[in-house]
């Protein structure tokens, strides 16, 4: 089949990545276009926390464990210079060039108030 | 009592990337670019602000907010706010006339919530944008994405909600229209305003002072918030959540995120308030409600993804 969808060409659906927590089982599909915490929603998955989606906030922070990947600015809030040396990077922030393994590393971040018990997880 | 505060003139944003920013503020919230300076800082406003700009973008290496100014009656009115504020202990910066573009001389001074705010008498005024003020037709052609007529106010995470209460009441003249209270009378949320709004500025407690939740914009109607949440769709823009109506002030909204994490909300209608109205209170064991009336479940996400 063949459509004009020029945002998703065919060439692209060969170079998808797998993205793998370490020493975890679970895996998802990440294509180059879409950040790696996108890929991981729309596999709908909860490996990574979600927040804002653009390097601002910090809850899907992650280390890089393993892999080649390409990182959009991040938020000096969150991710010192060091850091992103080290391979710690917003995953909304962060593009894989190869298969990849991660580990979540969301900053600990307080609140006076509490959903949780809200919605009573 | 009023002390001559008038309404939220602007606010700064940092912004990661510039570009990115104006697709955001511009093409799709609906904001019209009307100046930029030798800082590289982009100069916005809704098309009914009277004022020249209400949106300041400063691309930085993290995003938030460097400050949110409202606008005073006067210039003697300045004199006597600044008075006020050095006796309430604040330390107040005089920022020079132009630093930014056509606007007068600002006092800028911390909130005991973390935030800086400033005060000015003086902006350059352009006018509704696109209309004349001598028979003015309806609304201007031309605008783009959601057509946000107006930055509205702003929501902030931060300390000490008791403290900044005095400084915005007792100093800046700002009346309490409606706040979340514990079981053991804590207060947790403030919504303040200084004009008939619900709110012209709001607090909510967090542990870390500072912290930026969003900047919001006015529209019209309901359906101007559904066809805000279809654009949002149609450019694969970040969602935090919405459309909803809020049980405080009882807006109608939607929030998303700017390309850097900041939120924006556009919302419509909501309560009024009068000086002699008692504030309305909400307790905190309906704080889901409170938030989110129709899902009455508070999301994780919009307690903790703050810039």
């Amino acid at each position: 089949m063949h459509n004009n969808n020029e945002a998703r060409p065919d060439s692209e659906v060969q170079t998808v990545h797998h993205i793998a927590l370490n020493e975890e089982v679970e895996s998802f599909k990440a294509s180059p276009d879409i950040s790696v915490l996108v890929a991981m929603e729309r596999a709908g998955q909860r490996l990574i926390p979600v927040g804002c989606r653009g390097g601002g906030c910090g809850k899907c922070r992650i280390r890089i464990v393993q892999g080649e990947y390409f990182s959009k600015r991040m938020s000096r809030a969150w991710i010192s210079p060091e850091q992103e040396a080290e391979g710690t990077v917003l995953a909304c922030r962060v593009f894989a060039r190869s298969d990849l393994v991660i580990e979540p590393d969301p900053p600990e971040i307080g609140t006076s108030c509490h959903a949780a018990d809200q919605s009573g997880q | 009592m009023k002390k001559g505060v008038m309404r939220p003139g602007h606010v700064q944003i940092r912004v990661l990337d510039m570009d990115e920013a104006l697709k955001h503020y511009v093409d799709l919230l609906g904001l019209i670019e009307m100046d930029r300076d030798d800082q590289g800082r982009v100069y916005l406003k809704g098309w009914t602000e009277v004022d020249k700009y209400s949106v300041v973008l400063r691309e930085a290496d993290r995003a938030g907010m460097d400050f949110m100014g409202f606008k005073c009656v006067s210039e003697e009115a300045l004199d006597e706010l600044h008075k006020g504020l050095t006796e309430f202990g604040c330390e107040v910066e005089v920022v020079p006339e132009g630093e930014l573009k056509d606007c007068g001389r600002r006092l800028r001074f911390q909130a005991p919530s973390g935030h800086s705010f400033e005060l000015y008498a003086t902006k350059k005024q352009t006018g509704k944008w696109g209309l004349s003020n001598r028979n003015p037709e309806a609304w201007p052609r031309g605008l783009q994405g959601m057509k946000a007529t107006r930055f509205d106010h702003c929501l902030l995470y931060g300390t000490d909600l008791d403290r900044t209460l005095e400084l915005f009441r007792d100093v800046l003249g700002f009346d309490l229209a409606e706040q979340v209270l514990t079981p053991d009378g804590k207060r947790v949320a403030q919504f303040l305003t200084v004009s008939m709004k619900a709110h012209d500025v709001a607090f909510i407690d967090h542990p870390e002072p500072g912290m930026f939740h969003h900047a919001s914009f006015f529209l019209d109607t309901w359906e101007d918030v559904l066809r805000a949440a279809d654009l949002i769709s149609m450019t694969d823009t970040s969602i935090d959540i919405g459309p909803t109506r809020h049980g405080l002030t009882h807006g109608k909204t939607i929030y998303f995120f700017d390309p850097s994490g900041n939120r924006t909300e556009v919302f419509c209608g909501g309560d009024y308030h009068y000086p002699d109205h008692e504030p309305v209170t909400w307790d905190a064991g309906e704080l889901g409600k409170a938030i989110f009336y129709h899902d009455r479940q508070l999301n994780e996400r919009f307690l903790t993804a703050l810039t």
